[in-house]
């Protein structure tokens, strides 16, 4: 069970010299995902834990100084489930393409469910393995199986509407878990995958984000059960590449989808090493792995290498870059912050492009 | 009533493209693909006909080669609304006369002009046959006060079953006449051999000009700039299947469709006894026929 002494511990081991954590807690929020104009921006990192906090990562740089481990629980043999809520109800999309479902007009569905299913088993999936969850003394580590794909589910059955809340993602959530019926909610988590004309609020706001996770706990969202951990995947591409559309691939359509996979990519590994989302609860702090200022594995390498097209990114070592999944095809994704890159003083990793030092 | 088939693959298959034959393909009003093997309400022998030759006649859309024109548009000047695009329609552009050319510098004009190219995405004109046998030509209409050396750099890339992949590309290079009114830039594309008789879901144009001097001109739309696609009337992809007992085709058996291209067939194993219905679908491209039926009894 998760102890103040283990957070303590944990600071100590993180080699921080003025531990003293917060005397309240502080306000919970999403872990959002900034877009690339967005990276730095106060408004969309959580509170600093305690300490001196580092600085926010400056744009298309990792953010430095490793991760530690606050506690709560990961999901050591992680299942992704995807919900494409509404992509089949009226007016989700306004275009179709010839040969291509209507609920699907530009085939970000099948990009994310078949990098979900390849996912699983590669190197860059592997980078989470160094990170683990104390129990009764032992360190349980994440484990990188070939499948972690738990399901699909076109739920157009919920009438669905543009400016979603994060209450009714969280719902949809809930909804999801029935549906697949889970029970395993610690290695379990939810995408909430929105289509084309209907997003959730604060995306279509402009207020910054690509996506964010979360876990539901009563305080942030009454009336769901507790306990279940889902990300709001908005349709990246009304973004464009600010939220990472042709930042890997070359070519329109070859690299149209890119931010999806990045996107996506960024949330389900930052929810497997942080399913609790740094929320505290009575004083108990349920969150995972992240620094002391509130930046994940996924935060801390977010559009490393990114420059707008001027130069592929992945000639920045941890820079955005194609992975090739189990199933043999490429995929783009952002690298995952690594505390044993570069000697054990940590590094973005495993987007095939590492610093010559890897964890 | 009952029929005999023998039960060798290839001899039901002749025999079904025989019945297909003799009867022929229905009139052009008619739906475009029947079954006349088995004939509707017939009794069939599971015990002497492991294999049932299921046939018909089919018509598709003859694939003429033609040539399909694309403008380049623009709906607005520096907005967020620009909507730089390919179209098969050519009108006055909003966006005609702004400073769509750039100089060597990255980045000027905002998000269209990123990385110092445009891309000009089919808004309609799809899907579309590529006829990658012959080349693709077009012309960029340089305009303004731009003077001397232009290299004018297009390449090209398409859908093709939900995968980008690329077309071609060239490079053009024109001594642009300030005072004349269009300094027209030809360019041709040679389609990659991987596309032949690809059917196109999406296409886009990428436009990117450099020159010394060119940081005066501009595209000039409203049809002067457009790119000439050789393309089939129809899909050349023609495909029958079938479907047994199973309206939706989760699990469809293709047929082989006969020489002359207006016959299919195709053998399956004989079902369990019982009554059977049989569906059987043309694909022409992304054009799929409505399924037409026939309903036969299998006894022992």
């Amino acid at each position: 069970m998760i102890k103040r002494s283990v957070l303590i511990l944990a600071a100590c081991f993180a080699g921080l010299s003025s531990a003293s954590a917060s005397a309240t807690a502080p306000v919970h929020a999403p872990i959002f995902m900034p877009n690339t104009l967005n990276v730095g921006n106060p408004a969309l990192v959580p509170p600093p834990i305690c300490c001196a906090p580092q600085g926010p990562p400056v744009a298309g740089e990792p953010a430095p100084v490793n991760m530690a481990y606050f506690g709560g629980h990961i999901q050591v043999d992680p299942k992704i489930y995807v919900v494409f809520w509404g992509w089949g109800e009226p007016g989700a999309f306004n275009h179709t393409t010839p040969g291509a479902p209507s609920d699907d007009p530009d085939g970000a569905a099948a990009r994310m469910t078949a990098f979900i299913k390849a996912m699983g088993g590669t190197s860059w999936a592997a980078v989470s393995t160094q990170y683990y969850e104390t129990v009764n003394g032992q360190n349980v580590h994440i484990q990188n199986p070939g499948n972690v794909f738990g399901g699909v589910w076109y739920d157009n059955a919920n009438p669905i509407h543009n400016n979603l809340s994060g209450l009714e993602l969280a719902q949809e959530a809930q909804r999801a878990a029935a549906h697949f019926h889970v029970t395993d909610f610690d290695n379990s988590q939810f995408v909430i995958a929105q289509p084309q004309m209907y997003n959730e609020a604060g995306f279509n706001s402009g207020a910054g984000y690509c996506a964010y996770h979360d876990y539901t706990e009563p305080a942030s969202y009454p009336g769901v059960q507790p306990g279940i951990s889902f990300t709001n995947m908005p349709y990246v591409l009304n973004s464009g590449s600010t939220c990472g559309e042709n930042s890997v691939n070359t070519g329109y359509y070859a690299g149209r989808l890119d931010g999806f996979t990045i996107v996506l990519g960024h949330e389900v590994e930052e929810t497997i090493t942080d399913p609790g989302a740094e929320a505290v609860v009575n004083g108990q702090n349920l969150g995972g792995w992240y620094d002391y200022a509130a930046y994940e594995n996924g935060d801390k390498c977010a559009w490393v290498g990114y420059t707008e097209g001027v130069a592929p990114a992945s000639t920045v070592p941890g820079g955005l870059n194609d992975i090739t999944g189990n199933d043999g095809k490429q995929y783009p994704v952002q690298s995952l912050w690594s505390n044993d890159s570069a000697g054990g003083a940590g590094y973005c990793a495993g987007a095939a492009d590492d610093v010559p030092v890897t964890g | 009533m009952s029929i005999n088939v023998r039960t060798k693959t290839a001899i039901v298959v002749a025999a079904a493209s025989l019945a297909a034959a003799t009867t022929g393909v229905a009139a052009a009003s008619s739906p475009p693909i029947t079954i006349t093997t088995p004939r509707a309400g017939a009794w069939i022998s599971g015990e002497r006909n492991p294999y049932i030759a299921v046939a018909g006649g089919v018509q598709f859309a003859p694939s003429t080669p033609q040539t399909t024109r694309f403008y380049l548009r623009r709906d607005a000047c520096g907005t967020t609304n620009d909507n730089p695009h390919l179209s098969v329609t050519s009108a006055t552009d909003g966006g005609d006369g702004c400073g769509l050319i750039i100089d060597s510098a990255v980045g000027l004009g905002g998000n269209v002009d990123q990385a110092a190219f445009v891309d000009f995405p089919a808004t309609d004109g799809m899907p579309l046959a590529l006829d990658s046998s012959r080349p693709i030509t077009g012309v960029i209409d340089l305009k303004g006060t731009a003077a001397g050396l232009a290299q004018v750099n297009v390449s090209m890339d398409a859908l093709v079953g939900g995968q980008g992949v690329t077309v071609g590309s060239d490079s053009a290079s024109a001594v642009l006449d300030p005072t004349a009114s269009d300094n027209a830039v030809a360019f041709t594309i040679t389609p990659s051999a991987g596309l032949a008789g690809a059917d196109l879901q999406g296409l886009d144009l990428r436009v990117s000009i450099s020159g010394p001097s060119v940081d005066a001109g501009y595209i000039g739309l409203s049809g002067k700039s457009f790119a000439d696609v050789p393309s089939f009337t129809a899909s050349v992809n023609r495909s029958v299947e079938i479907s047994l007992d199973d309206p939706t085709f989760s699990n469809p058996i293709p047929a082989r469709l006969g020489t002359s291209g207006s016959s299919w067939s195709v053998a399956i194993a004989a079902p369990a006894p019982g009554r059977h219905t049989v569906y059987a679908e043309s694909i022409q491209g992304f054009a799929t026929s409505k399924p037409v039926t026939t309903t036969f009894t299998v006894r022992r």
